[in-house]
């Protein structure tokens, strides 16, 4: 009997809390849909920025030259010449040139030779990824040197001719700059929301805003205070890392020329901290205030916190050169700085740009807390507009009773939106993904009609609505369609000059696209056409610009609401390669379908661009465009701006029709 | 005690509106409050009496109508009117972390007074309110009747000519409440417009020299404790004052003329 009492409380408790927790909405979305978005996010943008960097150095051709007599040179000098993938023979060097990065390794032999072998000297520079990498090639050829007697030809002695103090800092840069991002923002994480989501949950937050403190000012003082004691965490640990190091180094025998501590250095890397905190707490607190209590704050932060790690991550990891758009990207921009400093070779100019980017990051986030920290939506938020029991009620039983009839006939909602992009995209990721693997034409099929266009078919069909009113097909004018016709036309040559020059994607990748459209058993253009440019195009638009834009477009304005929806475009195609293009294509064809008020017209110019890009690579004439020079690309680049502006002004000069005026 | 700060004017609510999205808090209120008197705002939960209050406290912008305070237009000079006023609710939490000394000082700082009248104002304040012992205590070791007695401290320190006090006496014992209400008289009579929203009728009769019921976002009706027991036909307390005149408009009658 006792049994059973303790059994039926320990239910009721049980069926109380799991009842309570699933109504709450955001700790589903947060707590279970976020991270299924984050995680496969994250890997797959760390594993196809490592395969580019891995395929790039790959590519490199070792630049090696060879020291010796010409009798003992001759037969490795041979070898080298054969192969030209790998190595890039120069006339001559010494260490000097390995030291100051001329050469990425140097071959001395000769000297007393050994068991009938001849001495050979691999000199190289254990601080640089490329000269590691030729030091790996040359071993290599050396040991596979046989003469007849199947003995190796050299025996061979690695020498790496880096300083104490260069191999310390290299270590250490290594670690170091990570340490700076991922310990800054965990100085920064609770601070965040202890003083935003904080201060509403002791009940503060009413006197603050009722006394004559300006939002912003309130806010600067915020990230301030949360940027100092990111600061000093991020500090205390490069400190201790440093301290840690030193004593391994004296555990190992004591400090030798081997491995020192560049300490100039080091410290001087401290002061990346700086910006970085600043940025980090004004992102932190950015987040922090749009929620509206602890447990919200931390749901919303810790996938940040994961995210902002990322780029950090790559850059801490991979060997990559601080120039050009990574000088501006947050995260890997500070990350490859503080490397730079300690490693001794941090110019000017780019460590100017690396600060004041991530100081106006930092600014951006900080307005944006501003704005975010708004009383009326902390103290009367309400976007319970389609509510989770709603929402679960009708996507497992159907709706049979016409008691919520209202609340299901008000259209769609920021958070419907936001849960169909990420039920779509788990839904590709871990379905259609491994189906389009197996085999590509049926996996994409049933990825398009079923994973997007059937997901919008089934939401319209629960919430008891028009899919036609879901998916705004409205009747569009000419002047609309005429418009979407010359975006589509431009939009292609546009976004992938832009993308070719600011991040071109690697050979892979664009062979394997080219494999995909025009594969070696060969497909007919008709059928590619159907299956590359028409389905997406009606697909990827039904869910896109149907009721992700509309959805969005109730909490933000059209503009942002169009940039958003292209920023989930370019997430959902699951490449960081073509996130910009495919972003870029999204906030063009979000813009389209606002314009015109109908989706019809971006379904339009979204199978006009991608049809243009299928027939271009099934006629093998898209490689043409790398051949072209300079000068023509540019010239090429501004025709299709034109031809855009010109779609884009036919769109803007659009009236509406009275429905829709109506429906608006 | 200090000499009393008369306030220029009191506080002036024309025709106000605040609505959130399609839901109507507050449908076009207009109430007056003149220096040296007690206004009670009541109604039940829900009647819009928070939302005015947090309108006229600038921490919510109105949808439509005036707000005038201490002379002050709300709206457009939400600072200046700010620093007129002295806002207080009964779910008001503290800086747990901070001592009481520390809190005044940080919120008697924000509202422009300087380090020496700030610790002037708080050596006062703290012998009226009876807690000066407390005063380096950290604000998470006191008892509920002194944390209030702190946030109270918080709200007068600026010595400001407008009170608006939203249920302060939830969650306080007798004697606290008998302290606090003898206080918010002793600032009345010191000049100060002082705005008190409650639902414990009792507690407003004792205290208010006119009131306002509020029902649904209007203003159901307005006068002395005396005034609205006769609109409702002689009612002997103002709580049968309120459920006669509710019932009345729920019925669709005409709510009584106030007596001129």
């Amino acid at each position: 009997m006792i049994g059973r009492s303790h059994f039926a409380t320990v239910a009721l408790v049980y069926g109380k809390e799991l009842r309570e927790t699933l109504r709450d909405r955001r700790t589903l979305f947060v707590m279970v849909l976020f991270p299924l978005v984050v995680y496969p996010l994250m890997s797959l943008l760390l594993a196809q920025v490592m395969a580019g960097k891995a395929s790039k150095n790959a590519a490199h051709a070792s630049r090696v030259a060879i020291n010796g007599t010409p009798a003992e040179t001759a037969p490795l000098r041979k070898m080298i010449e054969a192969d030209h993938t790998d190595f890039a023979l120069q006339a001559s060097g010494d260490n000097t040139d390995v030291e100051l990065g001329r050469l990425d390794a140097l071959i001395v032999i000769g000297g007393a030779g050994h068991a009938g072998k001849t001495p050979a000297a691999v000199v190289f520079d254990e601080t640089r990824d490329f000269s590691n990498q030729a030091r790996d090639r040359i071993d290599h050829l050396l040991a596979g040197a046989l003469p007849p007697q199947c003995q190796p030809l050299y025996a061979v002695a690695d020498r790496s001719i880096a300083p104490g103090a260069k191999v310390g800092g290299y270590l250490l840069s290594k670690v170091l700059p990570l340490v700076v991002v991922i310990m800054v923002m965990l100085g920064a994480f609770y601070p965040a929301i202890d003083i935003t989501a904080g201060e509403r949950e002791r009940g503060t937050l009413e006197t603050i805003l009722a006394s004559p403190v300006d939002r912003f000012d309130l806010m600067t003082g915020k990230v301030l205070a949360v940027a100092t004691l990111a600061a000093v965490t991020g500090m205390l640990n490069l400190v201790s890392i440093s301290l840690t190091m030193l004593e391994g180094i004296r555990m190992m025998g004591g400090a030798s020329d081997a491995l020192r501590i560049p300490w100039t250095r080091t410290l001087a890397a401290l002061t990346m901290v700086v910006p970085s905190a600043f940025l980090f707490a004004s992102v932190m607190v950015a987040v922090g205030a749009m929620a509206r209590g602890f447990k919200e704050a931390q749901n919303l932060l810790t996938p940040i916190y994961f995210l902002c790690i990322t780029p950090a991550l790559i850059a801490g990891l991979g060997e990559y050169e601080m120039a050009g758009v990574a000088l501006v990207v947050p995260g890997v921009n500070v990350t490859l700085l503080a490397r730079a400093i300690v490693l001794g070779n941090a110019r000017i100019g780019p460590a100017l740009a690396v600060i004041a980017s991530t100081l106006a990051y930092g600014g951006i986030a900080l307005a944006l807390a501003a704005r975010l920290y708004d009383s009326e939506r902390l103290l009367y938020a309400d976007d319970q507009r389609l509510t989770l029991r709603d929402w679960l009620r009708r996507l497992l039983f159907g709706a049979s009773d016409g008691k919520d009839e209202g609340a299901l006939a008000r259209g769609v909602s920021a958070g419907d939106a936001l849960m169909l992009f990420g039920l779509a995209y788990v839904l590709l990721f871990f379905v259609f993904f491994p189906l389009q693997a197996r085999n590509l034409e049926v996996g994409l099929v049933a990825s398009e009609w079923g994973g997007l266009f059937g997901l919008v078919a089934i939401y319209a069909r629960l919430t008891r609505q028009r899919l036609g009113a879901v998916l705004v097909i409205g009747r569009p004018s000419a002047r609309a369609l005429l418009g979407a016709l010359l975006c589509g036309l431009s939009a292609w040559v546009a976004i992938g000059l832009l993308a070719e020059w600011i991040a071109p994607p690697p050979r892979e990748l664009v062979e394997s696209l080219r494999r995909q459209i025009s594969p070696p058993g060969g497909r007919g253009l008709f059928v590619t056409l159907l299956l590359m440019a028409v389905t997406p195009a009606i697909c990827e638009e039904a869910l896109f610009r149907g009721p992700i834009l509309r959805g969005l477009a109730t909490r933000l304005s059209p503009l942002a609401a169009a940039v958003l929806t292209g920023v989930f475009f370019g997430l959902f195609h699951f490449d960081v390669w073509r996130f910009l293009p495919t972003g870029l294509l999204g906030v063009i064809l979000s813009l389209i379908a606002w314009r015109a008020r109908s989706i019809v017209p971006a379904m339009l110019a979204h199978a006009v661009n991608n049809g243009c890009l299928v027939v271009l690579a099934q006629l093998g004439l898209d490689e043409r465009i790398s051949t072209w020079t300079s000068h023509s690309q540019a010239a090429i680049f501004v025709a299709s701006l034109v031809v855009l502006a010109a779609g884009g002004a036919l769109l803007a000069t659009d009236p509406a029709t009275p429905a829709q005026r109506q429906r608006a | 005690m200090e000499p009393a700060t008369p306030a220029a004017t009191g506080v002036t609510i024309e025709n106000l509106t605040k609505s959130f999205g399609d839901a109507v808090a507050v449908g076009g209120i207009s109430l007056q409050v003149a220096p040296g008197e007690i206004y009670g705002l009541l109604g039940p939960n829900g009647a819009g009496k928070t939302t005015t209050l947090r309108v006229l406290a600038g921490i919510l912008a109105a949808t439509s109508g005036r707000v005038t305070l201490a002379g002050i237009e709300v709206t457009p000079r939400a600072h200046e009117a700010k620093r007129r006023l002295g806002f207080l609710t009964g779910t008001t939490g503290l800086y747990a972390r901070l001592t009481a000394r520390e809190l005044l000082t940080y919120f008697g700082r924000l509202h422009g007074m300087d380090a020496g009248t700030v610790a002037t104002r708080i050596d006062w304040i703290a012998r009226t309110l009876d807690f000066t012992a407390l005063l380096d205590k950290r604000c998470e070791a006191l008892s509920s009747g002194n944390k209030q007695r702190v946030s109270v401290a918080r709200a007068v320190l600026h010595d400001p000519p407008v009170l608006v006090l939203d249920e302060p006496t939830v969650g306080l014992d007798v004697l606290a409440t008998r302290f606090f209400r003898d206080f918010v008289r002793a600032e009345r009579d010191r000049g100060k417009a002082v705005i008190y929203s409650t639902h414990y009728l009792a507690d407003a009769e004792l205290l208010c020299d006119r009131i306002g019921l509020l029902h649904r976002g209007r203003m159901l009706a307005e006068g002395s404790p005396a005034a609205l027991r006769a609109m409702a036909g002689g009612a002997s307390s103002l709580e049968e004052a309120f459920l006669t005149l509710v019932a009345a408009l729920e019925s669709g009658a005409t709510a009584p003329a106030p007596p001129s």
